[in-house]
């Protein structure tokens, strides 16, 4: 164990320095050649322009003619564009045409005083109404916050380049966990994404959220679904699945896409691992394919593998597969039609006492899967910014008897493409209930639960691309 | 009997798919470029020399694409990556991260920002938010409708392309300085053709054809969009349409992926007509090059101006 960690630290610490020979000190010296020469160029540039509209100047006021001017565009044109040709003046020559303009506001990226990385803040605001039984044993979708309207997550992120060969990202939330608790501000995510290493490999550390199936590494408010599905929270609770360590992944020269993943965790989720200790660590992996099905559809397929201990020092791991399918056609900028998929399956061992109090371990096989598809049937207009979906869900319990079921359509409003409001319903049958799921034992029942979500969610400032 | 053939033939298979260059002749760059028409100007300069492909396809909106896996498998084995910048194709970034391709990522010798040292319109001087919409905080990211700006567009990528195959340098600089001799003979006629319409007001349907109405000296004078990226409201399309009618406005400007429906019912109501321009090079048929491009829509318009 201690040599695989002295070899990692050894990989992760040599890495960056790999790219440096192709930045050799050539190609910096042929770099700055350009630039300057682009300067010289430019120089010369204002100075025929300045002497250009000197003319110009000159003419007109000697003509003592009138200067049309061009309307101006709305909206305002902020840059300089070339002066209009003056009456009874020589037309500009299709060189002048070609000519670069006037670079009056010569676009700069990155400015003196500019930041350099980005940040976001998003919000995640529910409510929820359900019927008071199960809010008195706590068995709704939030758990602990029925009937309530609450920030589920306020995210401030930042993210960019550390340097040419590194990125990283840091992503610190708050949200209320529980009805009387104070709003609890946490690191959600802080890593670094090594770039430049050979063979298409790049390596994460950090804390991050597991690339495990299609939902996990999404944050809540990105999520296609108000509430998360049943099974994700069976088998990994209501953060999913967020751990320290370091991942690596590998996109192999193929005619096709496939990601190749492999991580090693401490394994600090306490619902499916909780060993919590890199001598025994949660080791995951995951392979992604993706193909084009026509111009218009696409399908993602992946599996996903978490292997670790639980606290009780007994194995336990969780094998998923998922499926994610989009059609777009022409016209839509955001997909039609989208179906999703998860399948998951627990291979645990548990510590069990029988009735003569001997600790026994017993092996549990469980399942669960969720489906789900929205529609945005208009491509424009105002209808464009409805969309209706539903999910379904069925889990068995990880370690004790029972299993559910639940059905909920929901309807989304986008106002714009920073602003969502999603209004929903769900309906959840459970066969066992309720003290041994976590909930609260107080003598309510939440075999049957009927919920009414409303969900408002912002986005303020940058906001990375979300991939497919 | 049958297991070795098999067996070889699934070798075959398996050698066949590891296989780095199936197609591409050794010494060609492999170039990608985020538009098309990056695409048809990075041609023009890289000639024989360049191998390019595209990520948006020309039918589609390059505000806001799908970073899709496809995409990445693209720019996997890029030598160099062509993005138009000015916050249009913050997308590719998504893409170059996930092709694992340390060739083009940000900072890399391979990427190549097609935008340096241009005179970009519409350069916020105030402060904006996004209650004006899907603003570009960088300024209007469509110069490459401008032909005028094709001369600086096609030098940015030279030098990207000598950067990572300096060899090529000087067949780069033929290459460019023949396009440039075609686009200033076409850019006479296209002058000839637009000019009996010089300050004619044009409303386009999202505010990109800014830099190409500028440059031949039509006005752009609103747009069907109230705010970018946001759906117009009844509101704003009745003040249009009064608009339209007291200054005499004929053509509203639409790209293919725009709301055709509404912008026809703006031009009927308004007694103009919708001109469908190709926002990209091969959005429409006779499209495939640059100078076809800037040809095809000089001629539109002129026709829908007449």
């Amino acid at each position: 164990m201690r040599r695989l960690v002295a070899v990692a630290l050894v990989v992760g610490l040599l890495a960056p320095a790999l790219p440096v020979h192709a930045q050799d000190t050539e190609a910096i010296r042929r770099d700055m050649e350009q630039m300057r020469k682009q300067f010289e160029a430019m120089q010369e540039q204002y100075r025929k322009t300045m002497e250009t509209m000197a003319d110009r100047l000159q003419r007109l006021e000697s003509q003592g003619q009138q200067t049309t001017t061009t309307p101006v565009a709305a909206p305002p044109v902020t840059a300089q564009l070339p002066p209009p040709t003056p009456p009874g003046g020589s037309p500009p020559s299709p060189m002048d045409l070609i000519r670069p303009r006037q670079p009056f506001a010569l676009y700069e990226r990155r400015g003196p005083g500019q930041l350099l990385f980005d940040m976001g803040v998003t919000g995640d605001f529910i409510g929820n109404l359900t019927q008071s039984n199960v809010e008195k044993n706590q068995g709704g979708s939030f758990s602990g916050l029925e009937n309530l309207f609450f920030p589920r997550e306020v995210e401030l992120s930042f993210f960019g380049q550390v340097d040419p060969y590194a990125r990283a990202e840091v992503r610190i939330e708050s949200g209320q966990g529980s009805r009387n608790d104070e709003l609890t501000v946490s690191l959600a995510e802080a890593n670094l994404t090594l770039m430049t290493l050979p063979f298409g490999t790049q390596l994460k550390m950090g804390r991050v959220r597991n690339r495990f199936g299609l939902l996990n590494e999404l944050h809540s408010h990105d999520r296609p679904f108000i509430d998360d599905p049943n099974v994700l929270v069976q088998f990994f609770g209501r953060d999913g699945l967020r751990e320290n360590g370091f991942e690596a992944t590998w996109v192999p020269d193929l005619p096709f896409y496939l990601q190749v993943l492999g991580g090693v965790f401490n394994g600090e989720n306490g619902v499916a691992f909780g060993r919590n200790t890199l001598r025994h660590p949660l080791a995951t992996g995951r392979v992604r394919t993706f193909f084009d099905l026509g111009d218009f559809g696409a399908i993602q397929l992946g599996s996903s593998i978490a292997n670790g201990d639980t606290p009780e020092q007994k194995s336990s791991t969780i094998i998923g597969f998922d499926m994610k399918y989009k059609y777009t056609p022409t016209g839509w900028q955001r997909a039609l039609f989208t179906a999703y998929g998860e399948y998951l399956l627990s291979l645990r061992d548990v510590l069990v006492t029988d009735s003569d109090g001997i600790d026994q371990t017993r092996h549990r096989n469980r399942q669960g899967f969720y489906v789900g598809a929205d529609v945005r049937p208009f491509a424009h207009g105002e209808l464009s910014k409805w969309l209706l979906g539903f999910r379904y869900d069925w889990t068995q319990y990880p370690v004790n008897p029972g299993q559910e079921w639940a059905v909920g359509p929901f309807l989304a409003y986008y106002p714009s493409e920073f602003l969502r409001f999603r209004l929903g319903y769900k309906h959840t049958e459970r066969t066992n209930c309720c003290s041994y799921l976590n909930f609260a034992d107080n003598g309510g029942s939440a075999r049957r639960v009927d919920e009414i979500f409303l969900q408002a969610t912002f986005i303020l400032g940058a906001h990375p691309t979300h991939p497919f | 009997m049958l297991r070795s053939p098999l067996l070889v033939l699934a070798a075959v298979a398996v050698c066949g798919l590891l296989d780095p260059s199936p197609t591409l002749a050794a010494d060609k760059l492999r170039v990608v470029t985020s538009i098309t028409d990056l695409k048809a100007l990075t041609e023009a300069v890289g000639g024989d020399l360049v191998e390019v492909d595209a990520l948006a396809r020309s039918t589609q909106n390059a505000h806001d694409l799908e970073a899709r896996p496809s995409l990445m498998i693209k720019v996997r084995r890029a030598d160099a990556l062509v993005l138009n910048g000015l916050d249009l194709d913050d997308w590719a970034d998504v893409v170059a991260q996930g092709a694992n391709n340390p060739n083009v990522i940000v900072g890399a010798r391979g990427r190549i920002d097609a935008s340096r040292g241009l005179l970009v319109l519409e350069v916020p001087r105030a402060r904006i938010d996004r209650s004006m919409g899907d603003v570009h905080p960088a300024g209007n990211p469509h110069y490459t409708l401008d032909p005028g700006l094709a001369a600086q567009v096609t030098q940015n990528i030279l030098e990207g392309l000598a950067r990572i195959a300096p060899n090529n340098r000087a067949a780069f600089e033929r290459n460019r300085q023949q396009f440039l001799a075609g686009l200033e003979e076409a850019m006479g006629r296209w002058n000839k053709l637009l000019e009996p319409y010089k300050g004619a007001p044009i409303v386009v349907n999202h505010n990109m054809w800014l830099y190409f109405l500028t440059r031949f000296g039509l006005v752009q004078a609103g747009s069907i969009e109230e705010r970018p990226g946001i759906p117009p409201t009844p509101s704003h399309l009745v003040k249009l349409v009064n608009q339209m009618k007291q200054e005499r406005i004929k053509v509203i400007v639409v790209e293919p992926w725009g709301d055709l429906k509404t912008v026809k019912r703006v031009a009927e109501e308004a007694g103009a007509q919708a001109a469908v321009l190709a926002s990209s090079v091969g959005a429409l048929k006779g499209t495939d090059t640059y100078i076809n491009w800037v040809d095809s829509n000089v001629k539109m318009l002129a026709q829908a101006l007449k």
